[in-house]
Order: C-alpha cells, then structure tokens, then sequence
C-alpha cells in the first residue's frame, strides 16, 4: 500500500549563509546620474560607478545592444559588486544573466555551446497573449433531457457580474463541457470564447453559506465586477534559451530534430532567431536586449574570445559586461602578452571601466555595512583596528574576520566585538601576507618544495 | 494661493481629469456590453421561439410597432455589429488613456501592451512556456 510520505521535521539551528555582495541594492546614484557617496550598499568609486549609471540607462532604454563594458580593476576594488548593482538597478524586467568565466569549461558541452547559451538567457522576447472570455457567476443552469433519452438537449445558462446578468442557450457541447467540469449554480466560471473552454475559478463568496460540508480545495472568489465579455491581455517575457529548449524536444511547435545531448542544434537556433524576427516584424514581439556578466574573463581562451567577437556582431545580442583583474598578462592558451589578457581585437570594442582601490575612509564604511549585514555589533576601537587591517593587508580579508570576531565575541558572551576578539582572529589566521612570509621561513619543512619555483602559472 | 500650491492643485486636477475619463470609459464599455447581452437574447428568442413568418412587437423609444420577425433579427444584427466595433474601439482608447493616466502620476507606462496578440497556434506552441 502507498503511504503517503510525511516530511521529516529536523531541527537544526538555520545558518544563514550571507553572500559576500548581498549587501549591494543598486548603483547609489540619484536621478541626475551623480553618485552619492554611500548608498544603497555601495561606497567610493564614484567616477566608476557614475560611468555604469549611464551604461545602465542605455540598458534600460534599449539604446544599446551588442556592445560590451570591461570592468578592470586590482582584486577588492568593487568589480563584482558594480556588476551587482547593475543587475540590482536593472528591475525585474531586464534578463540578466551572470556567469564565472571558468563556468563555460565542461565534458558535457562544448565551451561555445555554453557560451551562446548564456547569450541567449541574456535576450528576452516580451510576447501578449489575447484571450475574449465571458467571466461571470453561474445564477442558474437549467439542463432538459429528452424524455427518450437519446437526441439532442438543450439548455439555458444564466450568469451574472456585479453589473449585469444574462441568459445564454446552450448547445449539445456546451452542455457536456458544463456537465463534466460539474458546474452549478454558485461557481464563478470562465468561457474561452474562441475554443469555447470553461474554467472554473471558484465558488462565489455569497454562496458560501450554502453547504457546511465542503472539499477543502473549494476556492471561494468574489462574484465579478464589470462587463460579462471581457478581453483578457497578458505580457510574457521568456528568454530565446527558453524557447530554444523547448523547441529543441520533439513535440515542439517548430521541432524537427529530438535529442537531449544538451546541446542545442544551430539549425534550431537560426529557426527561432527567423521566427522571433518574423514577429517583431508583425509587431507581435518585442526584443529586450540583457546583461550578460562574464566574470574572471581572464580564465576564457583565444576560440572563446574570437567567438565573442562574432557573437557581439549578431542583431540578437545583449549588452555583455566582463570583470576582470588581471594587468599584462599571457592570453590563455597562447603565448601572447596583452592588457588584462583579452585580445587586442577585442579590447577594442569595449569600452572600460576602471576601479582604483579604497581609501581608509571608504573601507571604513564598507566594514561598517558588512557588519551591518552579518548582524555583528563592533565597538568604535575594534572598528578602528579592522579598518587597520583592511588597509594593511585587503579588504576581503577584514571582512572575512567580521564573523569570524563575532563568533569569538558570541562564545565569550559579549554583546559588542572588542579589540581583544578581533586580535585573536588576527593571531587565529593569517592573511595572505603573513600566510607567505611563514612559507619562506619554513620553506624547508614542506613537501615537494622547489626552492626556485616561478610564480603560480593561471594562464 | 501662492504659485506653489496653485501648481500641486492643477496638477491634482489634471489627474482627477484623466482618472474620471479612465472610470467613464470602463463604465460605457459595461453599459455597451450589457445592451450586446440583450441584443443577443433577443435574437435568440427570435429565433427559437418564434417562427419565421411572425410578427413581433419591436419598442422604439416609447411606443412599440408591430415588425416583421426577419427584418427585426436584420436590425439587430446590425446594431450588434456597431456595438462590437464600439466596444473595441472603447478598449483600444482606454489603454491609451491608463497610459496616459500613469504617466501624469509618475508611474511607469505599462510595457508590451501594444504588441499584437500571437495568434493561437503559436500560443499553443509557447503555452508550456508560459505556464511553468
């Protein structure tokens, strides 16, 4: 016997995991474009984010397409989080999609593949939906049988709004339709006028008195205001990858091929692309071009990029916005020098924007927002310490003692981090400098150490 | 007053005016639609309980003249016609006019609502789409 299955009620203290930009609520600019100095989560970078307030508001207007923003700047320079702020600011209405760019590097698809996917999330096609319905609270419906139980019946249907109420006939098909979806007097109902489809909605609050004993999926609704015939418009907004997807399964409206390898056919592709353009055409679609964030660009190679060259030239192409931090440096998989590690070609289409790195006043504020995020009370002279430490050694690492000093805080019962907690985090671990100042007094200790080795290749 | 609050006052007005216009609009459309229903009930019976060489009592403001039962359905198919062509017009000016209405209070203009519907068959194809 099938027993239903019960979810298992565990209790375990929720840990709440806080992103390290869920602090970002948009761009911190005020109408007229001009950043403010501290808002909406975002601090400093005045001339950068100025710069990605008029990006955005192209964006937003449709004015760009197919262009490309680089954010270049050193590592805790507030790339990642400008790329958040755009998408922050950008409202529910624009797609945007983000990705790492060490994402696209997989068995199952090629990295092409997974680069035009992301391109196509980026795109959306707004579409409307048209629907004539007759909306109305069934008053009473009146079947007659024939008395030799064969032929046809026929009936009367009579519905009513809060305005208006009118009898309709009712033919042999409208009765079964009525009988099998077991309407009565009392339910609030829908006729799809072109397919002659009946919805029920619910039961009408007035009736509510009527029975004692009732399902408890029993719906009740208001009885419906206005005209009995109505015209019912709805906007969708879906992403050319949906479509894709669907259209790639076999029962798709234009489907020809079948298969699920992931990979989405380019003769699918080029279907959508000509159907989705037909309808602009017929003013029955409208494209909303997106942003498609591309993070550590530095970790795409030379085919990736000579793709994005062409994937930009496309007429369906959204606004592509890339982070990277890196200087000079070896193109991956080629021997190439070249600024931040993108091609030249490349490079000159897009259009820069540089971070510069925060001053001990601005990293105050940042610490002081993180802590307000990780719910983490600091006191003036730890505050002061953190901000120390952030300027010596990075941000992200005073950031990461934010929590971890509440932690310590919390095990010794305080309220407030002191000093004394966030030295013990100091001393408990190491930043990045401290980390490689250890390794070379003690190089001689470790594992497979080659005293001459060159720097880290990434590349 | 000074110029300030002669200024917010015109202001209000003019948003009464455009949200006044809204609400009249909706409220003909629901009188055009009651007169379709009658109309509509009106042929029906016509049609069902009436045969066709008949004459029927037709009420023309307040006297009632005796009609041919042909010519009567003819008449108000006629008007049905009008009435739908009526409405229709109504509900394309009124998206106009809830435009116009958001737009004087600061409100953003509702998107994508002067696109043409997609016809059904390509409905149907996107439909599993639309109700995920």
């Amino acid at each position: 016997m099938a027993t239903t299955k019960v979810p298992e009620v565990r209790d375990i203290a929720r840990i709440e995991r806080i992103g390290a930009h869920s602090h970002i609520r948009g761009l911190g600019l005020d109408d007229a474009l001009e950043p403010r100095q501290v808002s909406q989560g975002m601090v400093g970078q005045l001339a950068s984010r100025r710069a990605a307030g008029v990006i955005l508001e192209m964006i937003k207007d449709g004015h760009i397409a197919g262009r490309a923003v680089l954010i270049a700047g050193q590592p805790g320079t507030g790339k990642t989080a400008i790329a958040m702020g755009i998408a922050q600011s950008l409202g529910p209405d624009t797609p945007f999609t983000a990705l790492a760019g060490s994402e696209i590097f997989s068995l199952e698809m090629s990295k092409t593949e997974a680069l035009s996917q992301a391109f196509r999330k980026a795109i959306g096609v707004r579409i409307k939906e048209e629907t004539e319905i007759i909306e109305g609270e069934v008053v009473e419906i009146q079947i007659d049988r024939p008395a030799t139980g064969t032929g046809a019946k026929v009936g009367k249907l009579t519905l009513k709004t809060t305005e208006m109420e009118t009898i309709y006939d009712l033919g042999n098909k409208m009765i079964d339709c009525l009988s099998k979806e077991k309407v009565q007097a009392g339910d609030v109902i829908t006729i799809d006028k072109a397919t002659g489809k009946i919805s029920k909605l619910g039961r009408s609050f007035t009736r509510a008195r009527d029975y004692d004993a009732m399902g408890a999926q029993t719906q009740f609704v208001q009885c419906p205001e206005g005209e009995l015939q109505k015209r019912k418009e709805v906007v969708h907004t879906v992403s050319l990858h949906e479509i894709d997807v669907i259209n790639s399964r076999t029962q798709g409206f234009l489907a020809l091929f079948s298969g699920d390898t992931g990979e989405i056919k380019s003769e699918v592709r080029e279907q959508i692309n000509a159907k989705v353009c037909e309808w602009r055409e017929e003013g029955k679609a409208e494209i909303i071009p997106g942003v498609l964030f591309i993070d550590e660009v530095h970790m795409l190679d030379m085919e990736c990029f000579s793709f994005l060259n062409r994937a930009l030239e496309s007429d369906l192409s959204p606004v592509l916005i890339m982070a990277t931090n890196r200087g000079i440096t070896r193109i991956r998989g080629t021997n190439y020098q070249s600024p931040h590690g993108i091609p030249i070609d490349l490079l000159d289409r897009l259009l820069i924007i540089a971070t510069s790195p925060y001053t001990e006043k601005e990293t105050r504020q940042i610490l002081k927002i993180r802590c307000e995020e990780e719910d983490v009370e600091l006191s003036e002279e730890a505050h002061t310490v953190l901000t120390r430490i952030g300027m010596e050694t990075s941000l992200r690492y005073a950031i990461q003692l934010i929590s971890t000093a509440g932690l310590v805080c919390r095990k010794r019962k305080g309220t407030e981090v002191q000093v004394e907690d966030v030295k013990r985090v100091y001393s408990l671990f190491l930043d990045e400098a401290r980390s490689s100042q250890y390794m070379k007094e003690y190089q001689d200790s470790f594992l497979f150490n080659e005293t001459q080795t060159a720097q880290m290749d990434t590349s | 007053m000074d110029a300030e609050s002669l200024r917010v006052l015109e202001h209000l007005t003019e948003v009464e005016e455009a949200a006044e216009d809204v609400l009249t609009t909706k409220q003909q459309i629901v009188d055009l639609d009651l007169k379709r229903n009658r109309n509509r009930e009106a042929l029906n019976a016509l049609k069902t309980e009436m045969s066709n060489t008949e004459n029927v009592k037709v009420c023309f403001g307040n006297i009632f003249i005796r009609f041919p039962n042909v010519k009567t359905r003819e008449m108000i198919q006629r008007d049905q016609e009008q009435l739908d062509k009526e409405i229709n017009d109504l509900r394309t000016g009124l998206r106009a006019k809830v435009n116009h209405l958001n737009e004087i209070q600061g409100k953003p203009e509702l998107r994508g609502y002067n696109l043409s519907p997609l016809s059904s068959d390509e409905l149907k194809s996107v439909n599993r789409l639309l109700k995920r």
